[in-house]
């Protein structure tokens, strides 16, 4: 009786004590089961140290997929303080590698810190020295590889492109606008720890880094060498204060090559003033254009259908406009001239009556709506406005300045992309300089940038016409140091005087050309502009326009342009003349000799009748060159 | 001595021991290395204490019960002085805040340990010897809680919560089974929140180990540290575990991985599965240990074997409750699992004891 209720009791404590530990199970295996993600998350932060990797950061191609920002590789020291055992000693053969003070080393090595880097002598290491510590063969001394940003052509195109600072973080150009594309993520090297600090013996995780993405100009490499060569033979020869140049596809704003002197070294941007770096002059200088501007006067008129390439005009040298008389840039005048010769012939008081035509509401409308006096909005940093006239000051002399490009202040950017709508058939592009955003490895396009029309500035019509002009500015005019054999060209000379505290400085010239080819149909725009060329006569015809024509030629040969039909060049007796050759083949000698009258002719073989020629028929040669000519019979 | 021992309770006890010492290595290789340059050095002590136990169990297994029923008073005494002399600063040492040892060379006594046997076997007695006064609370358990307040009040002088309330704890569940009526416990119970709700007083961080029982993420580096710990080691474990050896947590971040919380790091190394086994080990002893209180028909021998069961069950889910995060961290070890040589020894001659019974068990 009283065993079974001892029993009962001891059951009862029984029963409770199997119901506790099925508690103590559930709640392990909840934990195991249910929480393991979680905790095992958790923990494994715990456990793991975390050794960067840098990705790659993403490459810039130019419009042909050839690389013009690089990256290579280098290492760097990472210290796990915690690893160290003998930190004197760590410390004193580090700091003589790496040239550092004793004392800054073990304050390295003996740092509370997972993870210590030495900035930056522990950084960016060259080879030699990565051997040397890696000799060492220290524990908690590692090397790391990292990725570096390495431009292969240093300065060409470094304005645009910009340059990157020792994390490989954007600073400016490029490299900084479109630095969370070009940044990758940083992968790791994941191993476990204890909680002092060691390393476990447990295999490592790999975590691969995610390199940036790739972006692809619309910059020709090519192109872009060409106009870095020119300017630097322009410097060597000129000595300017400075030089730019700019190349574009007229028919959509795509930006082919862009440079300009100063430019820097981004591999050595400490070496250069922040203004060095930061002024991309295509886009951030302003200056008066002088008579490349006049495009947009003679654009408006034809459009306006203000004068006629027919009409006559009489330059006396200068013309009276109310208590001003402004004077052409040719003392004595270009007497009685065509409008078409006033064209050619750059005559300032020839475009002061296609002004004075238009009027000033009518010609301050084509320059706004050509995209002067407001930023193109090029995909660009630190473009710059220029300066127009506000029109209830334009009196009849701001009129008239304004109408051959004086008392404007513009950018070249905004130049060239006004006389690319006035010759492309009327229509604005917004310029542009990235064409896609492109995935790493892969180079999927992720985004692509097409031209962006802004508005119909002139009909089809009347840019034909401007075409026609240009032509013969370069045929006949004030551009024919610009005239390339067997490619007609279209183009502008501008010689601007600088302001400078208000006045105009005396024998300091902005000059420049623009100019296009094919005249007909333009594939390529070129626009350059020297700032006081030293030892020459400060003309845009003399300094400028041969540069544009080299590097019209070589966007001729690398764009692969045809030739076309040329409008024949009215030569200056000091000129070399270029012919076609006719065709003698089949001729009787004589025939031929008559024909080939303005050539020298070397003969082969024997007999009365021309079997073959070399150059073969309708190929341009100079005037008195070598035709050779097999006889027989 | 007719019959045989309970075979099965005797190889459960050798099986888990062995498994014990096992786990101690395991997890008490890197901190053993790191103090004292010697990864085995708490493998070599613990299977010191297994050995000297398993002679003594099997020794105390031929020992009639019987004899404790006679010194009950003595071993209480020599309980007692032992308790008393280790408070003493000077003779007790300091191991880890409590002084709660007796240093003789390498090796640790806990006098705490003998005083859970020595009260239980005077309990049973008691219990025995006055039968009829049971239910005459005055008589019958006022003079057993007398006894109990007074080595709980000794322990916590030390001080030792953990062990304090194991002890009073086990004499709690041998008054009830002999029959004290509820009333009893509903007065011990508020007394004891009461008692609770001081101890707190005295010592707030108490409460602050309450509060981290419930969400140790609300203080993760201190007083939830443990728990965290604790839950870092269980849960990566998941169902078949890292592998014996290859626990992380074991590294520094749980420490004293071989003592308290070495449950987390069998989680970690063996997983869910390893857990079924331990605790299977258990309940198989525990539930042989209830059946031979049950069997037995001798008074003395019914109490004493259950107020064995039941310690060691008491204690075994006071650890493991708290490594789980069930309940707030006590400070008590794993019995036969957790390294400590006087807890496996005494353990030993308990389950030694047990045996005994069983022999006159029909």
């Amino acid at each position: 009786m009283f065993f079974k209720f001892i029993h009962k009791r001891i059951r009862i404590v029984l029963l409770i004590i199997f119901f506790l530990f099925f508690l103590v199970i559930l709640k392990v295996a909840y934990i195991q089961l249910f929480q393991y993600k979680k905790l095992n998350t958790l923990a494994t932060d715990l456990w793991s140290r975390n050794l960067p990797v840098e990705a790659n950061r993403g490459y810039i191609y130019d419009i042909n997929n050839l690389i013009i920002a690089d990256n290579i590789t280098t290492t760097s020291l990472v210290i796990i303080p915690n690893q160290i055992k003998d930190k004197e000693k760590v410390a004193k053969d580090l700091s003589e590698i790496l040239d550092v003070r004793y004392e800054e080393m073990y304050r390295h090595v003996s740092k509370k810190t997972s993870i210590e880097r030495v900035h930056p002598e522990g950084r960016r290491l060259n080879y030699d020295i990565a051997n040397r510590i890696s000799e060492l063969n220290y524990d908690g001394v590692y090397l790391l590889k990292e990725s570096k940003r390495y431009y292969p052509y240093d300065t060409l195109l470094s304005h645009v492109i910009g340059y990157v600072g020792i994390d490989n973080q954007g600073l400016s150009g490029i490299e900084l606008q479109y630095d969370k594309y070009l940044t990758g993520k940083y992968g790791m090297i994941k191993y476990f720890s204890d909680a002092k600090g060691n390393r476990l013996s447990m295999s490592e995780v790999y975590e691969k880094p995610q390199d940036g993405m790739n972006i692809q100009l619309t910059i020709n490499l090519d192109i872009q060498k060409a106009v870095e060569r020119e300017l630097d033979n322009a410097v060597a020869k000129y000595n300017p204060d400075s030089a730019l140049a700019i190349v574009m596809n007229p028919n959509n704003g795509e930006i082919l090559a862009m440079s300009s002197r100063p430019n820097f070294s981004p591999s050595n941007y400490k070496n250069y003033t922040i203004e060095q770096i930061n002024r991309n002059l295509p886009i951030w200088s302003t200056y008066e254009p002088g008579s490349t501007f006049k495009i947009i006067t003679l654009a408006a008129s034809l459009e306006e259908n203000t004068i006629d390439f027919n009409d006559t005009f009489y330059d006396g040298g200068s013309i009276q406009v109310e208590n001003a008389r402004i004077r052409c840039w040719k003392a004595g005048g270009h007497g009685a001239e065509t409008f078409l010769q006033v064209v050619e012939n750059s005559c300032n008081p020839g475009f002061v009556v296609m002004g004075q035509k238009l009027g000033k509401e009518k010609l301050f409308n084509y320059i706004n709506n050509f995209g002067f006096g407001k930023k193109t909005g090029i995909d660009l940093n630190g473009e710059e406005n220029g300066i127009l006239f506000n029109l209830d000051r334009v009196g009849p002399v701001e009129l008239a300045t304004t109408s051959f490009g004086q008392g404007v202040s513009v950018t070249p950017i905004q130049q060239i992309t006004a006389v690319s709508a006035a010759i492309n058939g009327g229509n604005l592009y917004k310029p542009y300089i990235v064409k896609r955003i492109l995935e790493p490895e892969t180079n999927n396009v992720i985004k692509e940038y097409d031209k962006t029309f802004v508005r119909k500035v002139i009909s089809e019509d009347a840019s034909k016409k401007v075409r026609y002009a240009l032509e013969s500015v370069v045929a006949n005019g004030t551009g024919r140091n610009a005239y390339i054999e067997g490619h007609s060209v279209g183009g502008k000379t501008g010689t601007a005087q600088k302001v400078k505290d208000g006045r105009y400085m005396v024998g300091n010239y902005i000059v420049s050309f623009i100019g296009f080819t094919p005249a007909s149909n333009p594939e390529v725009i070129v626009y350059v502009a020297i700032d006081y060329p030293k030892g020459v006569t400060q003309y845009g015809g003399t300094v400028s326009a041969p540069i544009a024509k080299e590097i019209l030629t070589d966007c001729i040969n690398i764009l692969n342009i045809k030739e076309d039909n040329v409008k024949p060049k009215e030569y200056n007796w000091n000129e070399i003349k270029y012919l076609d050759v006719p065709n003698v083949v089949g001729m009787k000698k004589e025939d031929a000799i008559k024909l080939l009258k303005d050539f020298t002719i070397n003969y082969s073989g024997t007999g009365d009748y021309v079997k073959e020629q070399s150059p073969e028929a309708n190929k341009r040669i100079k005037y008195g060159g070598v035709v050779r000519l097999l006889l027989g019979n | 001595m007719k019959k045989n021992i309970d075979v099965i309770l005797l190889f459960a006890v050798i099986i888990i021991s062995i498994f014990g010492v096992m786990m101690i290595y395991s997890s008490s290789s890197i901190w053993a290395e790191y103090k004292f340059n010697d990864s085995l050095k708490y493998l070599k002590l613990q299977s010191i204490f297994l050995i000297i136990g398993t002679i003594l169990m099997i020794i105390i297994s031929k020992i009639p019960y019987m004899y404790y029923k006679d010194k009950a008073n003595i071993i209480l005494l020599v309980c007692f002085l032992l308790l008393i002399l280790v408070i003493i600063p000077g003779i007790g040492k300091i191991r880890n805040g409590s002084r709660s040892w007796f240093g003789i060379g390498g090796f640790g006594i806990q006098p705490s340990e003998f005083m859970k046997l020595g009260l239980i076997i005077f309990v049973s007695k008691y219990l025995c010897n006055n039968e009829k006064n049971i239910k005459d609370i005055k008589k019958g358990v006022l003079p057993i809680l007398f006894i109990t307040l007074l080595v709980f009040g000794l322990v916590m002088l030390q001080p030792d919560f953990g062990t304090g309330v194991i002890i009073v704890m086990s004499i709690i569940g041998l008054l009830f089974i002999a029959g004290i009526s509820m009333k009893f416990f509903y007065i011990t119970g508020i007394f004891g929140a009461i008692g609770a709700v001081i101890l707190i007083l005295i010592a707030p961080y108490r409460f602050k180990r309450i509060l981290s029982f419930i969400n140790p993420w609300i203080d993760p580096l201190g007083s939830g540290f443990q728990a965290i710990q604790s839950l870092f080691a269980i849960g990566p474990g998941g169902f078949l575990g890292l592998g014996i050896g290859n626990s992380i947590q074991k590294h520094f971040y749980l420490p004293e991985p071989q003592t308290d919380f070495i449950f987390a790091i069998i989680s970690e190394e063996l997983g869910f599965l390893g857990i079924l086994i331990v605790s299977t080990l258990f309940l198989i002893i525990i539930y042989r240990g209830i059946k031979i209180s049950l069997l037995s028909n001798d008074t003395f021998a019914k109490y004493l074997s259950f107020g064995i069961t039941f310690q060691l069950s008491f204690q075994a889910l006071l650890n493991l409750m708290v490594v789980v995060s069930l309940i707030p961290i006590t400070g008590v070890t794993l019995p036969f699992l957790s390294y400590g040589g006087s807890s496996l020894l005494i353990t030993l001659c308990e389950m030694g004891i047990l045996l005994n019974i069983s022999r006159y068990n029909s």
